[in-house]
């Protein structure tokens, strides 16, 4: 159809231009002829034709439209683009490229590489350049998400209403115009903690030009505490870093090191460093409530109840430092004390034996007191320059705190309150009812990322940007200044905090990459060669503040251990309010990857849980044993009432929790939230409260006549003595350092057939045997996993997931066994055999395992042997790769799996509903679920917000539909691109072999421990031949002949044999010794074959150098 | 041979053998007593019915209007079927997500219902191949009848394994599962079970069809001649294939059936140890065991036994052909169930002892979790419908009560379907890692499905006995004693050889 311009509208102003002259002179019949559609002969009747012929016609050109309708709905879509009118240096279509920057959080940041691609950043990788670089956490994995939100604030606010950029940043210079004349009275600023050097800045510019304003930072989970600690016992500012790298003895007082502690990347891998058997092994004393991964790689554990935490503590230290005033106030802190004498009787004799190598670690949730007594312990220690590093805080100290801005408003002194960041109508303890006091600022004045619960208290709601979109900085937990840049314009013109801040501020410049680049002219020099150094390694060198030489100050820890004492034991139940390993304090409650992440110890999705231990499950009458059927639990909901407010949860029955403990994580019941995290959880923070925002006592529980659906990912807990996981205590190691190896059946495969060359006679030779041309001698890819090192954080499950475009599935998916993770990490708990079974005794006080487990990339796969139509196929280099196109979905290839690591796409993922929380039915009928239903079906996935989710997909790897099977790859698409590159490098040389550390998977990449190593088996520099050589090595159901390439190192304990609870032998060996009655390290005769063959891990190695 | 001299009425036979054996001049002529009459072999067909008779009573049952309660039957089992095509298609659109199928138990109501429906087709061409090979003759009121029931249920299993499929579209075209030379010279894989799986299915299919179409011919043909307006006539006409009831006609007839039931035969066994290596060549414990091949074929014939009986028990009191189908024909097919069920009995108990005495723990594991896992109950149900209740059939009461024996025939169906339930969720909800364990759950898609493949398989039937002589007229009639030369009632009394 034709269309006719539309009249472009005149110009107010300037010369005029018309059509005509009867445009000129406006004549009517001008306007006439304008309006209808077909200016020339359209609506004149026809003549000479009668009214049926034209029926005719009509009737016959819409028979052909339709026609061409029908024809032009089957072709594909037409997509509008603009090609470059001059192509951009260095860009190529297609291609990828890495920035580096920082991903902030709470007051520390992430070093990372971004990869951006075609205009857009789509993964975060770490920044291994960037001295105490470890890795990536699951939250910055998943940061890209955020970015790609559709249900982010896309527009700033006024009163609820659309504003404009240029009319906020009219408001913003009209705040400074009316501060200046006051020096800013009743001016607040309520901020997060930030590392931020640039905000430093101008919070100190700020605070001389309006001297009277006030600003206050505030944190839910705030890490500060670890900095006030070590500023009150030395007398100055100063920023504590614990290097577990440099410890050999570590004791944390209730904190989760490897989990919800800050800089906890940089502490699994120091810990993970020292792990390794040879050499002194580090040894790790964790006294906690809550079951953690730190608890899980403790050697020893102790369970109390948090308020004993500090008792504990003091009996440990009191065996140290003993004498003086010190001593004295020690011991009596200690009174009263839940552990054994002895316990803390050894563990501080350990910890002395190793002077200047031994680490005491409180747990930000822990009261001040907990912090001074590790800080009097490490003083005892001469930790202080070797284990924790004292560095003088980059950052402004605390003026206010959020307890004063809320006094301030309920006086009404507040005129006008700037929030930046944050969620505190969400957040904040409920005793401040903070919503309540900030509607008595006259103007709140909000930059968030969602339009979220505080904003609707916000007069003004700015919306924020990601920081992949606004230049800044940050300092990494070493404190080494780090660059924020962006990597694409903001998406909906979101305003970075340090533009609003400059604009507070009035300062002459407010974009925020001169603000930093004027802050790193004062930090470095303001060359453009210093400053694209900066960019280009993503750090700038010896940046962290000074090492602090301060003398302990014994006097002052006293003085304030005098003042702090312990609350007496009370009656009730004992609330702990944590920080959530997903979605942090709730910022991440929109995140679809974080919700559906499994919880790394209860392997919860979607939601949190009020944690009981086994034996509070049975005073509530509760079975311990949850009705779980098909990874579905459904829980007893529980009421926790603290002092009068309540709050409802599914119980969650806790191996190793300690009685009397309730654990509520943060961060879910939103109210107001985007779609995905509708209806995820419950809040706990109505029990926080200003004086113990971690810890509300005097709890009751009571058990509600409901059951909530709770969706899990692993439902069965217990090795059933298979040797699934297998550790040994390092005396056990030293006696047989391959003890892992005779396992199994592995151990008992004497009597199987063999070939002359010692393996084993399968049906199937193995394909690389039965027809060699088909293996490359060029590369062989192969992984190993250190058991030893993982603590289980699942920042490798995210990093796969955003790499290999790997769907959510939602909750009701979860709850049916259906998430698509291609790797998931396995917890197994075990329990000392001895006990009384019937009991719940064992499962109080379980040793936890994990395990990661991803496709095992078998050279005997039974996948590909079931496959009737060739879609799993063997490559030559010994992946085990997926022809989605040729994929028919019979699933039998899932079936045949040992390992059950292959993820099944029962619906199409990729083109659901956004909101995935609800629940949806019951079991049996599943109508209601926001899935695709089908070309018939509801679906609003062309919603354009689909548009924006989509982003984030990397397009170097496909997105699979429906029907399809999909696994793990090894990451195919990075093996290519590095052969691609060697090829390209090599060139007439023909030395086109990748070397063996090259391709880094993202599993790997991510891995703060490095517990997973990969490579080309084929290159002997690669680190993966020395972990496959390693004795620990073995494979997890060898005895199958699959010949697996990836294989584990065993784990190794390091129990004090002095201590009261200490063991010879993992409760999982004796489990094992228990059902198989055989135990690698006791000779039964058929427990121990002889050497004559080699165990399957070595055969796949060595199949490998062939 | 001189046994051979002791037939009813012996004296032709007596002689014939004896000129074979024995050159000699004949000896004076033997008088050989009738024997008595406890020993003498009731009739296939009861109250001596003559030839005329058969014809009408079967015959008839096409051409007279359908019974009342036939479009009530009709109308259901339409609505049935109408489900079943409902819920696949919404299956299809959706995704295989709607059944409740899941991370361990990728397979579960719809391979159970494929295994459940291609075992009942079992019984129709063994009674029909098997038992005509081995010169059973009471076969032959029964056949026509299980062979339709083969078809239809081949066609019910057919369905499940092709919309289980997560991309039909894909597994149906030539390419994929079927051989087809393509651009990317990609061919099935053929070490998969699943392939042999398409193989066998549609060349027992096949085999069946044809079998039972040639069985059909001569009495197509009787109904051409009986049809009493030209479209029936027509019909049945050009189905008949111009049979003439001619000498060569019967000649050829008789040997492409015995051709046929040789090649039927070895199917009867191949099909479903075909099936069942779906699962004995896989790694799974509980599924690779190589009992299953045997175990397999004797539940299938176990289960197409009660099958046939469900149908034709109700078939012959309904139409009146008790004198077709008699009390000996459903005792005989009591006494195939009890044996194949002790059969698959004995198998359950051999399955258990290996793995115990195959010292996998893993093995072991997945029987004991079996009998006392989460899936206690369907193990129970399977033993109890399979093991327990065939061994009533010891008894001549229960063997020859008709609603006893009906109501014991659902049993039997009920316990095979959960066998197969049994061995495929049970074996795949708990394999090797305790990590993925699971548990299935299905969906109101899968019940539905389910139940509406009966709707598809009841329809079929409906419309045979509808449309077609549900009893093989032409052999019903070469059994009954006036067929037989020898026969004292028979026939044709002149000895002219």
């Amino acid at each position: 159809m034709k269309t006719i311009p539309p009249m472009c509208p005149e110009p107010e102003t300037g010369r005029k231009y018309w059509r005509s002259l009867e445009q000129l002179n406006d004549q009517p019949e001008f306007r006439e002829w304008m309006e209808r559609e077909f200016p020339e002969g359209a609506s004149v009747a026809p003549e000479g034709e009668s009214r049926r012929e034209w029926m005719k016609l009509m009737s016959a050109s819409f028979l052909l439209a339709g026609m061409g309708g029908l024809a032009s709905g089957c072709r594909r879509p037409e997509e509008g683009f603009l090609p470059f009118g001059k192509q951009p240096e260095g860009y190529l279509h297609g291609g990828w490229k890495y920035f580096a920057t920082a991903a902030p959080l709470r007051g520390s940041a992430t070093p990372v590489l971004a990869k951006w691609t075609d205009g857009r950043p789509t993964k975060l990788e770490p920044n291994p350049l960037v001295p105490g670089s470890a890795g990536t956490d699951s939250q910055v994995q998943a940061a890209i998400l955020n970015l790609y939100d559709p249900d982010r604030a896309i527009r700033h606010t006024f009163q609820g209403n659309d504003a404009d950029a240029p009319k906020v940043a009219d408001m913003l210079s009209g705040l400074s115009q009316k501060f200046s004349g006051n020096a800013g009275e009743g001016l607040w600023i309520l901020a997060e903690r930030s590392s931020s050097p640039t905000r430093a800045r101008l919070q100190t510019a700020l605070s001389e030009k309006f001297g009277r304003s006030r600003w206050a930072n505030y944190e839910p989970v705030d890490f500060h505490v670890h900095r006030a600690a070590a500023s009150t016992a030395f007398g100055a500012e100063v920023q504590p870093r614990y290097r577990l790298d440099q410890s050999k003895r570590i004791l944390s007082l209730g904190a989760d090191l490897f989990g919800a502690e800050a800089d906890s990347g940089g502490m699994m891998r120091g810990f993970a460093k020292g792990r390794k058997p040879g050499g002194e092994m580090n040894r790790l004393y964790v006294v906690e409530s809550l079951m953690t991964t730190t608890g899980g790689q403790a050697d020893h554990r102790l369970r109390v109840k948090p308020s004993d935490v500090v008792r504990v503590a003091a009996q440990v230290a009191a065996q140290l430092v003993t004498g003086g005033t010190l001593g004295a106030a020690l011991r009596k802190l200690s009174e009263g004390s839940p552990a054994p004498a002895a316990w803390a009787a050894e563990c501080a004799k350990d910890l002395a034996a190793h002077r200047g190598e031994a680490l005491v670690v409180a747990g930000y949730a822990q009261p001040p007191a907990v912090h001074w007594i590790a800080a009097a312990l490490n003083e005892a220690l001469g930790a202080f320059g070797k284990t924790v590093e004292l560095r003088q805080a980059e950052t402004p100290a605390d003026t206010a705190s959020l307890a004063d801005l809320v006094t301030a408003l309920n006086a009404g002194q507040v005129d006008t309150l700037v929030i930046l960041g944050g969620n505190p109508v969400y957040n904040a303890p409920a005793d401040l009812k903070f919503a309540d006091a900030a509607k008595k600022a006259k103007t709140v004045v909000r930059l968030g990322y969602y339009e979220d619960e505080t904003f609707e208290v916000a007069t003004w709601n700015l919306a924020s940007a990601h920081f992949l979109e606004a230049w800044g900085d940050a300092r990494s937990a070493t404190g080494t200044v780090l660059p924020v840049q962006p990597l694409i314009q903001p998406l909906f013109g979101g305003l970075s905090e340090l533009e609003v801040l400059a604009r507070v501020l009035g300062h002459p410049v407010t974009t925020p990459y001169e603000l930093v680049r004027e802050t790193f002219k004062d930090l470095a020099s303001g060359e453009e060669n210093a400053w694209n150094q900066f960019l280009h390694d993503g750090f700038l060198a010896d940046s962290a503040g000074q090492p602090a030489h301060l003398s302990f100050d014994a006097t002052r820890v006293l003085e304030a251990l005098e003042k702090a004492t312990p609350a007496a034991a009370g009656d009730g139940y004992e609330v702990v309010l944590f920080r959530d390993a997903k979605v942090d304090d709730g910022r991440n409650t929109n995140n679809g990857w974080l919700l559906e992440l499994p919880e790394p110890v209860t392997k919860v999705t979607w939601e949190n849980v009020v944690l009981v231990s086994p034996k509070t499950a049975k005073d509530l009458g509760i079975d311990a044993s949850a009705r779980a059927k098909d990874g579905q639990y459904r829980q007893f909901v529980v009421k926790v009432t603290v002092g009068g407010v309540s709050i409802e949860g599914p119980a969650w029955v806790q191996p190793g929790l300690a009685d009397g403990v309730v654990g509520c994580a943060l961060g879910y019941g939103r109210t107001k939230v985007g779609r995905v995290g509708r209806s995820a959880g419950f809040n706990a923070y109505p029990l926080t409260s200003s004086q113990s925002p971690h810890l509300a006592r005097g709890a009751k529980l009571e058990r509600v006549m409901r059951r909530h659906l709770v969706a899990v990912t692993q439902e069965h807990g217990l090795m059933e003595g298979r040797p699934v996981v297998r550790e040994a205590t390092i005396a056990e190691y030293e006696k047989k350092p391959d003890f892992a190896k005779h396992m199994d059946l592995d151990a008992h495969l004497d009597y199987v057939p063999r070939n002359p060359d010692g393996s084993i006679k399968n049906i199937y030779t193995s394909p690389y045997k039965a027809q060699p041309w088909t293996k490359s001698d060029i590369n062989q890819w192969a992984m190993t996993v250190d058991l030893s090192s993982c603590a289980g954080c699942s920042a490798c499950v995210i990093a796969c997931q955003a790499e290999n475009n790997i769907p959510i599935v939602g909750k009701d998916q979860v709850a049916r066994g259906r998430e698509m993770h291609w790797m998931r990490i396995d917890r197994y708990y075990s329990y000392d055999p001895d006990l009384p079974t019937k009991d719940e005794t064992p499962a109080a006080d379980p040793q936890m395992v994990i395990q990661p487990m991803l496709c095992q990339h078998c050279e005997n796969a039974p996948c590909e042997s079931v496959c009737p139509v060739n879609a799993t196929v063997h490559d030559s280099e010994g992946l085990n790769v997926m022809a989605y196109n040729r994929c028919i979905g019979t699933r039998y290839c899932s079936n045949n799996c040992p390992y059950k690591v292959r993820r099944f796409n029962f619906f199409d993922f990729n083109k659901r509903q956004i909101s995935y929380g609800q629940e949806t039915g019951t079991l049996f009928f599943n109508v209601q679920s926001p899935l695709y239903h089908g070309p018939f079906g509801p679906n609003k996935y062309k919603e354009t917000d689909w548009e924006v989710v989509k982003l984030v997909k990397n397009p170097d790897v496909t997105v699979r539909m429906r029907g399809v099977m999909e696994k793990c790859t090894f990451c195919v698409q990075r093996i290519e691109q590095a052969k691609i590159a060697v090829k390209n490098q090599a060139r007439d040389s023909g030395n086109v072999r990748v070397p063996g550390d090259m391709v880094k998977t993202a599993c790997q990449e991510a891995c703060p421990a490095e517990a997973i190593v990969f490579g080309n088996i084929l290159d002997p520099e690669a680190q993966v031949n020395r972990t496959i050589q390693d004795p620990r090595n073995y494979t997890v159901l060898g005895f199958l002949d699959n010949k697996p390439r990836v294989t584990y190192l065993a784990r190794i304990r390091n129990p004090n044999p002095a201590m009261p609870n200490t063991y010879t032998e993992p409760d999982s060996i004796r489990d094992y010794e228990r059902i198989r009655h055989e135990n690698p390290f006791k000779s039964h005769g058929h427990g121990d074959p002889g050497h004559d063959h080699e165990p399957a891990g070595a055969a796949a190695t060595k199949g490998g150098h062939a | 041979m001189s046994s051979a001299a002791i037939t009813a009425g012996g004296a032709q036979p007596a002689k014939r053998s004896r000129s074979h054996a024995d050159p000699q001049p004949a000896p004076p002529k033997l008088v050989v007593a009738n024997p008595p009459k406890e020993l003498e072999r009731e009739p296939l067909v009861l109250n001596g019915r003559s030839h005329a008779w058969i014809t009408d009573a079967i015959a008839g049952i096409c051409e007279r209007p359908m019974p009342k309660w036939w479009w009530p039957a009709f109308i259901l089992s339409f609505g049935g079927m109408g489900m079943m095509f409902t819920l696949v298609a919404y299956l299809i659109s959706t995704g295989v997500g709607v059944w409740g199928l899941n991370q361990p138990a990728d397979w579960a109501w719809d391979i159970t219902n494929f295994v459940f429906w291609i075992g009942i087709g079992h019984a129709g061409t063994l009674i029909s191949a098997v038992l005509f090979l081995l010169r059973q003759k009471w076969r032959t009121s029964i056949n026509r009848a299980a062979e339709a029931m083969t078809l239809f249920a081949v066609a019910c299993a057919g369905i499940f394994p092709v919309v289980h499929t997560g991309r039909v579209w894909f597994a149906l075209l030539p390419g994929y599962l079927i051989p087809f030379p393509n651009a990317n010279y990609i061919w099935p894989q053929f070490r998969s079970p699943l392939l042999w799986d398409v193989f066998a299915v549609s060349t027992y299919g096949t085999v069946s069809l044809l079998f039972w179409y040639v069985g059909l011919i001569p009495d197509l043909a009787t109904l051409r001649d009986r049809a009493k307006n030209s479209i029936r006539g027509a019909l049945y006409g050009l189905f008949s294939l111009g049979w003439s009831g001619s000498n060569r006609g019967w000649s050829n007839y008789e040997k492409a059936y015995l051709i046929l039931a040789g090649l039927s035969t070895p199917l009867v066994l191949s099909v479903h140890s075909i099936v069942s290596f779906d699962f004995a060549v896989s790694q799974v414990p509980g599924w690779h065991t190589t009992i299953f091949p045997p175990y397999f074929v004797a539940g299938a014939i176990f289960s197409g036994f009660g099958m046939v009986l469900t149908l034709m028990i109700p078939l012959r009191s309904l139409f009146h052909l008790e004198d077709i189908i008699t009390t000996r024909h459903v005792e005989l097919m009591c006494k195939v169930i009890l044996a194949t069920g002790s059969m698959v009995g004995y198998a359950y108990g051999m399955e258990f002892f290996i793995a115990w005495y195959g010292g996998s723990p893993y093995e072991l594991y997945a029987f004991k979790n079996r009998a006392f896992g989460p899936y206690w109950w369907a193990y129970w149900s399977m033993i109890t419908c399979n093991v327990i209740s065939p061994h009533l059939f010891w008894f001549k009461w229960c063997r020859t009560t008709m609603w006893f024996v009906w109501c014991v025939s659902i049993v039997v169906n009920i316990g095979m379907w959960f066998e197969r339930f049994v061995i495929i969720v049970t074996s795949l909800h708990r394999d090797y890692l305790p990590s993925s364990w699971g548990y299935f759950t299905p969906t109101w898609v899968d019940v539905f499905t389910f139940v509406g493949s009966f709707g598809l398989f009841m329809t079929l039937f409906l419309l045979f006995i509808r449309f077609l002589p549900a009893i093989a007229i032409s052999e019903v009639k070469a059994v009954t004693p006036q067929a037989d030369p020898h026969h004292p009632l028979g026939g044709a009394k002149d000895h002219h050889h």
